[in-house]
């Protein structure tokens, strides 16, 4: 297993940034991210807590640091070049937190990646104690901390991925790994664990990456918000899909147009 | 605002989002928690895409994945 972590702090009032944090998407560095759906949410009525769980699917390929590693027919056979995250977050706006836990659903086998974060109103001296809703303009000191911690496990080689028979019948736990190794020797032992470790390096390494592309898309929401409130933040995700793909659209013409009520160019509407 | 895995969830993923924002940054972020103005909203929202998530197949997928972030989530505390 391999860990990540970074601690961040955001010039912006912890209202914005979690507002910020469902607004995310688009953003100019969010290009990957192709769909974003909220498949469940409630707040808690003994916690007055908002729980939100959201679907995103992304443009992202299998590395091919990763690719070489494996057998053939696993991992080519996939080109959608698509992945699902799974998303989920909880909000207490009287304490100023909200943690976040996002993991891939795919591929889990080869490699798990699971994202939390977890944000924190800093108080300034002298503040009020309780939040005062989007306080954008007047509180411009405020603070907002939050750290990340990004786990990577592979289990590569270990169960149904090679189709490896199960062993015995009575290794149905989950620590059979540790104590098959022996069975099959020093070597191929360490093989497995060396590929293991080598598949969490690459994910590593592009982890680095992601976090800072998101805190910079972030950011771009938050100054959005700052400027133009949630109105600025949604003249800029139109201004974002146009220099992409022009005023015309492209991919996305489709969706957008229709979600937008302005026009159909698919004409499946019922 | 984002679009939806569904195309023909995109108009009212739009609508409900929309009472969402307003609903979080007005009324929870100030304190008023217990209003749910957007329900209505949602799960109109929530019926075009289960159907989706369904045709699409993801919905197996989906049900596992709550399962093991449950287990996780059991083990926290």
């Amino acid at each position: 297993m391999k860990f990540f972590e970074n601690v961040f702090t955001y010039d912006y009032s912890f209202p914005a940034v979690s507002l910020a944090y469902f607004l995310r998407y688009p953003n100019p560095y969010s290009r990957h991210v192709l769909t974003t759906d909220v498949i469940d949410r409630y707040v808690d009525p003994a916690t007055q807590r908002l729980h939100t769980t959201r679907l995103h699917l992304k443009k992202s390929k299998v590395p091919s640091g990763i690719l070489k590693l494996l057998p053939k027919g696993i991992g080519g056979s996939d080109n959608s070049g698509q992945s699902y995250i799974l998303e989920t977050t909880i909000v207490d706006a009287k304490e100023g937190w909200m943690q976040t836990e996002s993991r891939n659903m795919e591929w889990t086998g080869i490699l798990s990646v699971v994202e939390k974060q977890f944000y924190q109103r800093q108080p300034l001296e002298g503040a009020l104690d309780t939040l005062e809703g989007l306080s954008l303009d007047d509180r411009r000191s405020e603070q907002t901390t939050v750290r990340t911690t990004v786990t990577f496990r592979s289990r590569f080689g270990q169960g149904k991925l090679l189709g490896r028979k199960k062993a015995e019948p009575s290794s149905d736990h989950t620590g059979d790994y540790e104590e098959e190794a022996p069975k099959r020797g020093f070597f191929s032992s360490l093989s497995t664990a060396g590929i293991q470790r080598t598949i969490e390096l690459i994910g590593l390494n592009r982890a680095r990456d992601a976090v800072l592309k998101s805190k910079q898309g972030m950011n771009v929401v938050l100054e959005r918000l700052r400027s133009g409130g949630i109105v600025g933040v949604l003249e800029g995700m139109r201004q974002d899909r146009e220099a992409v793909y022009g005023p015309e659209g492209g991919p996305w013409k489709r969706v957008w147009l229709t979600g937008n009520g302005h026009a159909s160019i698919e004409d499946d509407d019922h | 605002m984002s679009a939806s895995i569904a195309p023909e969830c995109n108009d009212i993923k739009e609508k409900y989002d929309t009472c969402f924002l307003k609903w979080y940054s007005e009324k929870y972020l100030r304190g008023n928690t217990t209003s749910n103005e957007c329900e209505e909203l949602f799960t109109k929202y929530k019926t075009c895409l289960n159907l989706a998530l369904k045709e699409k197949g993801i919905e197996n997928m989906l049900d596992d994945a709550r399962k093991s972030l449950k287990d996780s989530e059991a083990g926290k505390s």
